[in-house]
């Protein structure tokens, strides 16, 4: 099958300013196949983000190559949206939850009344029906990363580019977040490309696990997960092969660090 | 709810006293109340001013003078505070001259105003707009710089054209940041626009004042400045409302 996107050789060397040059990204290959949910684990500080933006065409590589459908990335691809894990302060303060949502489908032709309806199904989708008119400071954070994924789906993406999005909830509505991402992609058909340091939620969501190493970074491993879909929080996190993979994955990733007290 | 009420309570109090002592030394002529009237004849001349109708005509230069200027100011201060904030360009060009402007007090160009504009309305609105606009244009300019990334970056993914950001991203995002120049600007316009109708006008509040004092008509000179003071207040007041109805997301 044909790459959604790809990464070739992608290295980022950036300039700290003293005229020494620190390589952060050196040389990684990735690719994920459209509807495939590729993750990328990595010790933190190992530059996953800046990967991230680089796929996203915020960020230029300063050697490589990132591909869309075979076509070289030249800033943001129109299909491509971001959630960051700054969900708070992706959402814009001053629009109400309906208004955030229309943002990305307001330069598009169609009457304000169609583009309103439209987006209010997105916010029904999320579960955020009859927030409609609150502000984002009036959410929990939870809510707030819905009211973020509802704008998503209005840019009308088919590449989700997911930043650690689940990282400042707590575990609950972490849980019932990764649930409905993954219902989202499954109805849709998305390409998702997550970036994490949650070992579980790499393995819970994937298609495919990438392991970064230490900076300067590249892919040590890609583990093909397999578990069957559609996953469910507690069967699948039960399954042997789940917890023989989060081992595998934790072994790599903490390396002597795993005993404690010794 | 108990607290406040005894807060204001006080503060009448304290009002009240202050007044007072105003009234007893002028009454036993410990101060001269050529200079100082007490304050019961400075509100009969207030009431007169009102019942007169005089009011009007001097609260109204002043005010026009103000709004007029205040508003050119902003909205000088607002489009060239987020260009330089969005450009590095502009940013290189004019923040020497920004720079190298803002520290002089405002005033202190009036004198050379009269020789290129001469004395008059011109003047006037000049000194003022350059008095307003810096406040609002540095504040607009350090919002723009300081807003997150995250933002721009949120922006950038949905494809919005530079117009569109500014439009639609950077200027609400900055409104705080615009209300905070708008209000230190507020306060200075109405001192440049008094100042300015002292020096160079014919009417208005600033003219009224000084006008009285030569006349030694001190009681009316006091009431004039009553008035003003009522004017900036009811400003400030205004402004408040506006700002709140205008940003109510900020603070939370």
């Amino acid at each position: 099958m044909a790459a959604r996107v790809s990464l070739q050789n992608v290295r980022k060397v950036f300039d700290d300013g003293s005229g020494a040059s620190l390589v952060a990204i050196d040389g990684v290959s990735l690719e994920a196949t459209r509807g495939e949910f590729l993750a990328i684990v990595g010790p933190s500080g190992c530059g996953k983000s800046t990967l991230l933006k680089i796929i996203a065409g915020l960020i230029e590589p300063t050697a490589g190559l990132v591909e869309e459908d075979g076509r070289r990335v030249a800033g943001p691809p129109a299909r491509f949206v971001y959630l960051f894990q700054q969900y708070s302060r992706s959402l814009f303060a001053w629009r109400t939850v309906l208004a955030n949502v229309m943002f990305p489908l307001e330069q598009t032709a169609g009457s304000r009344a169609d583009i309103k309806e439209t987006c209010r199904r997105f916010i029904a989708q999320v579960g955020l029906a009859g927030f409609e008119d609150r502000y984002p400071w009036q959410l929990s954070g939870g809510m707030q990363q819905r009211v973020a994924i509802a704008r998503a789906l209005a840019a009308n993406p088919d590449v989700l580019l997911l930043d650690e999005p689940f990282s400042a909830v707590d575990a609950l509505t972490r849980m019932e977040l990764q649930t409905l991402v993954l219902e989202l992609c499954q109805r849709n058909g998305f390409t998702a490309i997550l970036v994490t340091h949650d070992v579980e939620e790499a393995v819970f969501m994937a298609d495919r696990v990438a392991v970064l190493t230490q900076r300067p970074t590249r892919v040590a491993e890609i583990v093909p997960i397999g578990l069957p879909r559609p996953r469910n929080q507690l069967t699948t996190r039960e399954d042997p092969r789940f917890l023989e993979l989060r081992h595998h994955l934790m072994t790599a990733l903490l390396g002597d660090a795993v005993d404690a007290g010794r | 709810m108990k607290d406040r009420h005894l807060a204001i309570l006080i503060g009448v109090i304290s009002l009240a006293m202050v007044t007072g002592l105003w009234e007893f030394v002028s009454d036993h002529r410990i101060v001269s109340p050529a200079l100082l009237p007490p304050p019961s004849s400075v509100a009969r001349a207030l009431v007169t001013l009102i019942a007169d109708g005089d009011i009007w005509q001097q609260l109204l230069h002043t005010a026009a003078l103000f709004a007029g200027s205040y508003a050119i100011a902003c909205v000088v201060g607002i489009a060239v505070g987020i260009w330089m904030g969005c450009s590095e360009f502009v940013d290189g060009l004019l923040q020497p001259i920004v720079e190298l402007l803002r520290p002089i007090p405002k005033s202190a160009l009036v004198p050379a105003l009269f020789l290129f504009l001469g004395i008059g309305p011109l003047t006037m609105v000049t000194v003022v707009v350059v008095a307003a606009v810096f406040p609002v244009l540095i504040n607009v300019y350090q919002g723009v710089r300081g807003l997150d990334p995250v933002l721009s970056e949120t922006a950038r993914t949905f494809g919005c054209s530079r117009w569109r950001t500014i439009r639609s991203v950077v200027l609400p995002a900055t409104l705080p940041a615009i209300f905070t120049g708008m209000k230190v600007a507020l306060s200075l316009g109405i001192v440049l626009a008094v100042l300015a109708e002292m020096l160079a006008g014919q009417s208005g509040l600033g003219f009224i004042i000084l006008d009285t004092q030569r006349a030694f008509q001190t009681d009316q000179m006091y009431a004039w400045v009553v008035v003003l003071a009522a004017f900036g207040a009811a400003c400030s007041l205004l402004f408040d409302r506006i700002e709140r109805f205008a940003i109510p997301w900020h603070g939370r």
